[in-house]
């Protein structure tokens, strides 16, 4: 052999095969700017989903953190903190900084700081990143600003950081919690953990799509390797090229995708961390969420594997590919286990795993099932058109798979998010009420009475209208009945209409009104779940080194609390009660609570009182929520639309092929109008069908998130609530997406069809 | 109020960007805030300013910056060379006239700033700490009688006869609390006490004490060291102590086994550098050092930090060679610096501190 | 002379290649009595499939009449609607046409897709199985396109025509990706069938001797001879 040349000497290969294979883009340019244009979507859209939802749990955690590292100094003669309090702790080595509260006597509350004192809070807390942001900004000015204020109220407040012990204060001094605003801690933990689990489902979806796309291109140049393979070029020579295609193709796509996606993601979350520093009082810088490498190599992988999964598993092929019943009923073994796992399934990742099978088998059965529909209504059709359409249906259901899918996940996607967010909104709406019931909120300071203020507030009763007021007491007691398990005391009184807008989870008869009666307590939905206790059970509580006993008349909702909580009538509570927090919650009704803070302040003898204004809060913490879930629902609509796109591109493609047989029809007599209606109708069957098979997936998935994962992640439930109006609109959008591909397909048909000349696949031959 | 608040936050946030700050020293602050507020309000020291005392140990609030600055070379009992550091700075947002009285500390008042560095060097480990406070508080501030200087609880107080002081600071893993035994009478640098920094006339007032014995506990981790040694301790006072240019500073204060001491310093530029110092004697009165009569040489550099010197002063046949210990002695603070003890040897042997600022350190 | 079926005056068509027209058809007459076949002969691009496609109106000629079935159609006339609604009419009840390939739904078995023609041209369908089986493909019934061989196809689209009971059938070279024998087998089958129900029959084709086989003969290659 050793003389005779080669038939194609080395260097064809390294020329020829490269050119070859790429003759065929440069042939449909269009193709490869699909396909290019999808990766760089596909990953656009996963970096910002995936961008935001780190961005936000970032800000979250630091939130959480400043919020948590907010204690103060306090007196312990009860008397207010002065600049001498300021000076002698810092003297003796604690790290107080100064939050001077100014109420202007006009203009909005102010807060002073002082940057130079926060230093000792060291890097990378709540206090010092305060110091990053402008402090002419509101509501943090510099104290020297604060304190020239002509000021209607002011105080002052020391805070300090949680590593201060109480050890480490000199006499007289002792630590309390510092609150200006609720912990929304576990409520957003919970959302940004269902945002997460959504984003592994973009990517999921973008995949699909990604495939798709690539499989389309390939059956397009499948010409090309026929003609490659009579040259002599072996099919794994050829898929080594295409392997190394695909990957200079990611890599070029992928960078701008992700930079697109950190564009989108800091365009739209831009305000979100503005919305959160509002919330929390504390400037706090939003996370930059993962750097660079990270989505690279996920979308890399992704596209790896998406476009040529077939090929890493064709040494496996023989086994993969089953017979159709085979396949039928593996994916219902799939969905079924799934479904089941979902419900039982008693940790998190046995849920997140069940989810994965019940997308696999639905993914996998979807397009089976509705081909077997079409069929089935096909074969009962007597009228010959209809049954034509029907197996036309089936035809475009297996060829169209994965885009279908895709289409069908995104809609899922889009009605669980739209579900869980509206849920969400509620839920915060009704934790707010519930913690800001009353417009303000007064602390009892250290050393006074509340229930002199309370007498006060009961003879004003008649004379003011519109008052509305409650006591609040916070303690601890023990829990007899479950091994002395330590509970947070809550305890109101008088149990007024304040109360009574609170939602129940579970409740006796006239629960509000026994409770007032001084009869039985509530327990907060953590106690019921941990200790399975139910409405009608009786408390064996120990209050005060007193045991009583009180039955459960009902169950509140905590969002999140962790701790088992008990809400008791305050009049209850006997003498020995360590009372340890103790308010006024008031609506002042007409007057105003200006009336009523100088009466307390008189009642008390004190200068300055410790009031909420729960309007405010309850403001910027609407605001906040409302920005994350207007991004939430953005993003999920991205990837619809994509999905719908890539559908409208595949349907057009698919369409294409066929169109000489949907001429075939005018050869046969219809008339243009005729067959374009009947293409319209088919197009509308199909994406119809697909939000409709894609409305059960969607409200299973919001299920999950809302009952199951929530429950195991965070041990509470958040209701859920259906909403019909939105799947209608879903349907719509989806019925949208059928006309238009129907209406690219009518331009088509005025144009003269080629006959397709093979059968093989994508030819328009399939049935 | 602004502009005091932008100078704060800028002082404030280059702690933030500290790769940028390896260029600017603290003392560069001085020059940051030119013409913000109008410069005739800060009194400049020049050429003909006297030294007073015990006045001078007090605070100068009518000039921008100054500060208090302590090093000493100890060894613990078994004979462990360690090297410590305190110092507190004065930066004014707001110059104030001696007769002023200061401002109420209800006011919150933002007329300067204080800021506390605190660091030990043992067995090549740097500990260091910084503090801030805002002046006219209460919690931090300096008196020349009685004298003392503090900030919350780093305090540093001499008694009646101010020949005596104690000092306490702490940080994070590390304290220390020691007695200083003042010998001597404060040698003024310069002229009489006028240290030039540049050919065109800036500088600062300046006085040390040279002469300092020191006892007391280091605590490192929890392991208590019983140290010894001698101390130097330095006064500067200016308002502009850098020339728009200069990028920083090298300087060392030694001490030679012969008894003999040294003060020099170079402040850098692009186009050269301005040196000058103070000889010192065993027997006799301190010589002002020109930049003719001294030469100094960088020998070798760690990471960007020229360790070992060569200094020479070829009148007094002063041929030495300098060399900070192992290890890394940046101070990473607002503005990180290196501050580390050095070995001294050559025509002399001995000990002594070395501040280097304006490298790129980071 | 038996009644005219088709009978074609002065036609012309021409397409557009760049900005030069390009003649395909000129002045083009001829007439085709009930039951009479024609063959049109000519080489590739000679014009036989767009002759075929003005003669069922999927395309409409610049000049000329064309009188089908009893209808005109005059060229260049302003009611391009009704045009193509007679046309479709036409092609639905009495114009069936055989391609070479592809003249059946895939997704349809060979039955469904004859009953569908049949249905459409408003013929009884129950006759469909019994064409199928006349044309020898009655096992295959229940099959699809793509499960049976070509000439199976053809002749299945052989009874697909025959079962709308066409007056003219275009076929557009219809045993060209046949081999010879099989040709010959659907060829005999489609003469004779057309001979039998007396429809008329123009056959475009490369092939002389199936050419012979057509009483008239219309050859594109000679411009307009008759």
């Amino acid at each position: 052999m050793k003389g005779l040349p080669s038939l194609f000497p080395p260097t064809f290969h390294t020329f020829f095969l490269p050119g070859g294979l790429l003759s065929h883009y440069r042939r449909h340019p269009l193709q490869l700017l699909a396909l290019a244009a999808m990766i760089v979507i596909a990953t656009m859209l996963w970096t910002g989903v995936n961008h935001l939802t780190s961005q936000a749990r970032a800000s979250l955690n630091q939130s959480e953190q400043a919020v948590a590292e907010r204690q103060q100094v306090v007196r312990n003669d009860g008397r207010a903190l002065a600049i001498d309090d300021f000076v002698a702790l810092r003297l003796a080595g604690v790290c107080v900084m100064p939050w001077l509260e100014v109420t202007p006597e006009t203009g909005s509350r102010l807060v002073g700081i002082d940057p130079l004192a926060a230093h000792c809070f060291g890097a990378g807390t709540g206090a010092s990143q305060a110091l990053d942001q402008p402090l002419d900004g509101k509501p943090f000015v510099d104290v020297y600003a604060a304190a020239g204020v002509s000021a209607r109220e002011s105080r002052l407040y020391l805070l300090t950081p949680e590593a201060t012990q109480a050890t480490d204060l000199p006499g007289g001094y002792s630590l309390k919690t510092f609150a200006t605003s609720p912990d929304t801690g576990e409520l957003g933990d919970s959302f940004l953990l269902n945002l997460e689990a959504l984003g592994v489902l973009v990517l999921l979806i973008t995949a699909l799509l990604l495939r798709a796309v690539y499989l389309l291109g390939l059956a397009q140049r499948r010409a090309s390797f026929v003609l490659l393979h009579r040259f002599g070029v072996s099919p794994e020579q050829v898929q080594r090229w295409l392997v190394l295609e695909i990957l200079v193709l990611a890599l070029v796509c992928v960078v701008p995708g992700v930079w697109l996606g950190r564009w989108l993601a800091a365009g739209l979350g831009g305000g979100f961390g503005q919305a959160l520093d509002g919330l929390f009082d504390i400037p706090l810088y939003a996370g930059q969420g993962h750097g660079w490498i990270t989505p690279v190599l996920v979308m890399l992988a992704v596209v790896v594997l998406a476009c040529l999964g077939d090929l890493i598993l064709l040494r496996f092929r023989g086994r993969l590919s089953l017979p159709v019943p085979v396949r039928a009923g593996l994916a219902t073994a799939l969905l079924v286990a799934g479904l089941v796992l979902a419900w039982l399934g008693p940790s998190l990742a046995w849920v997140f795993g069940a989810v994965a099978l019940v997308f696999a088998g639905a993914g996998w059965l979807t397009p089976a099932a509705v081909a077997h529909l079409a069929y089935w209504c096909a074969d009962r059709s007597q009228v010959p058109l209809a049954r034509w359409r029907y197996r036309e249906l089936a035809v475009l259901a297996r060829q169209l798979t994965l885009p279908l899918v895709a289409l069908q996940f995104a809609l899922a996607m889009v009605l669980s998010v739209q579900a869980l967010v509206t849920t969400f909104e509620d839920t915060f709406d009704r934790w707010l009420g519930q913690r800001l019931e009353a417009a303000y909120y007064i602390e009892v300071p250290a050393g006074a009475d509340g229930r002199k203020a309370a007498e006060w507030l009961t003879s004003q009763q008649a004379s003011i209208p519109g008052l509305q007021w409650h006591r609040v007491v916070r303690g601890q007691a023990q829990l007899a009945n479950a091994g002395s398990l330590q509970v947070d005391v809550f305890a109101v009184s008088p149990v007024g209409s304040l109360m009574r807008a609170w939602a129940l989870v579970e409740a006796a008869d006239q629960p509000w009104e026994t409770l007032a009666s001084g009869e039985g307590g509530m327990i907060n939905e953590q106690l019921a779940r941990r200790q399975r206790l139910e409405v009608g059970d009786s408390l064996q509580l120990i209050v005060g080194d007193q045991p009583q006993a009180f039955s459960v008349l009902g169950v509140y909702p905590d969002y999140g609390r962790p701790v088992g909580e008990v809400l008791l009538n305050a009049e209850t509570l006997p003498e020995t009660f360590n009372i340890r927090f103790e308010s006024i919650s008031v609506s002042p009704g007409e007057p105003g609570i200006a009336p009523v803070t100088d009466a307390l302040q008189r009642i008390w003898g004190v200068n300055a009182l410790t009031v909420r204004d729960n309007g405010t809060i309850r403001e910027l913490a609407t605001g906040v929520f409302d920005q994350t879930f207007a991004l939430t629902r953005a993003m999920t609509l991205l990837t619809l639309i994509l999905a719908a796109s890539a559908l409208l591109m595949m349907g057009w493609v698919f369409f294409s092929t066929r169109a000489w047989y949907f001429r075939l029809l005018v050869v046969w007599g219809m008339s243009q109008r005729e067959v374009a209606d009947q293409l319209q109708r088919l197009a509308l069957l199909l994406t119809g069908g697909i939000a409709v098979l894609a409305l059960p997936l969607g409200i299973w998935l919001t299920w999950v998130l809302v009952h199951r994962i929530n429950p195991l992640a965070f041990g509470w439930s958040l209701p859920m609530a259906v909403y019909p109006a939105f799947w209608l609109e879903l349907c719509i959008l989806s019925l949208a997406i059928g006309l238009s591909i129907a209406a690219l397909m009518r331009r088509q048909l005025g144009s003269p069809a080629v006959a397709p000349a093979s059968a093989s696949a994508l030819t328009g031959d399939e049935r | 109020m602004n502009r005091r608040m932008g100078l704060l936050l800028g002082l404030l946030l280059f702690a933030g960007c500290s790769g940028d700050t390896g260029d600017e020293g603290f003392a560069g602050l001085a020059g940051l805030e030119q013409g913000a507020v109008s410069d005739t309000l800060y009194l400049q020291p020049g050429p003909g300013v006297r030294l007073s005392f015990p006045a001078d140990f007090g605070p100068h609030p009518q000039h921008r910056i100054e500060w208090w600055y302590l090093t000493a070379n100890l060894e613990t009992a078994v004979g462990e060379p360690l090297g410590l550091q305190w110092t507190q700075f004065r930066q004014a947002l707001e110059p104030r006239a001696a007769s002023e009285p200061a401002p109420a500390a209800t006011d919150w008042p933002l007329q300067a700033a204080w800021m506390a560095h605190g660091a030990v060097s043992w067995k090549g480990q740097h500990y260091f700490a910084e503090k801030l406070a805002r002046g006219d508080m209460g919690s931090a501030g300096a008196t020349a009688v009685p004298f003392k200087v503090w900030l919350d609880n780093w305090q540093l107080r001499g008694n009646a006869d101010n020949d005596r002081w104690h000092l306490q600071a702490a940080g994070d893993g590390w304290s220390y609390d020691l007695t200083l035994s003042i010998e001597g009478a404060p040698v003024a640098h310069g002229e009489e006490g006028f240290s030039a920094k540049s050919a065109s006339g800036e500088g600062s007032m300046y006085f040390s004490l040279v002469d300092i014995a020191i006892t007391g506990e280091v605590t490192l981790d929890g392991e208590v060291l019983v140290v010894r040694g001698k101390g130097w301790f330095d006064r500067e006072w200016s308002s502009q102590l850098l020339k728009t240019g200069q990028k920083g500073w090298d300087w060392f204060a030694l001490h030679l086994d012969s008894g003999d001491k040294l003060m020099a310093f170079r402040l850098r530029d692009d186009s050269g550098s301005f040196l000058s110092g103070t000889w010192l004697p065993a027997e006799g009165d301190p010589v002002r050092l020109s930049s003719e009569e001294l030469s100094l040489k960088e020998l070798e550099r760690r990471k960007d930090v020229p360790v070992r010197w060569q200094l020479s002063i070829p009148a007094y046949q002063v041929e030495l060679q300098l060399n900070a210990p192992p290890g890394d002695y940046l101070n990473r603070g607002l503005y990180p610096y290196w501050e580390s003890p050095v070995n001294v040897s050559g025509s002399h042997s001995g000990e002594g501190y070395m501040e280097l600022t304006g490298y790129r350190t980071q | 002379m038996t009644e005219s079926l088709l009978a074609v005056r002065g036609l012309s068509k021409h397409f557009v290649s760049g900005n030069e027209p390009v003649p395909v058809i000129e002045k083009l007459s001829f007439t085709l009595g009930q039951g009479q076949s024609l063959a049109l002969t000519g080489r590739s691009g000679s014009g036989k499939s767009t002759l075929l496609n003005l003669l069922c109106g999927l395309e409409l000629a610049d000049t000329g009449t064309i009188v089908m079935h009893g209808q005109v159609f005059e060229a260049g006339g302003t009611a391009v609607l009704r045009t193509a609604k007679a046309w479709s009419a036409l092609r639905r009840q009495h114009i069936g046409v055989v391609f070479q390939d592809a003249n059946l739904m895939p997704a349809l078995s060979l039955l469904e897709n004859v009953r569908f023609r049949a249905q459409l041209a408003g013929r009884d369908p129950a006759n469909s199985e019994d064409w199928l089986t006349r044309l020898d493909i009655g096992e295959l019934a229940h099959r699809y396109p793509d499960q049976v061989s070509g000439g199976q196809r053809q002749r299945a689209a052989l009874a697909m025509v025959f079962a709308m009971e066409p007056a003219l059938i275009l076929a557009d070279e219809p045993t060209g990706s046949l081999d010879r024998h099989t040709s010959d087998d659907v060829t005999r089958v489609l003469f004779d069938l057309q001979a039998r129900h007396g429809c008329g029959l123009i056959l475009a084709t490369h092939d002389s001797e199936l050419a012979a086989g057509c009483q008239q003969h219309l050859d594109l290659g000679h411009l307009n001879a008759i």
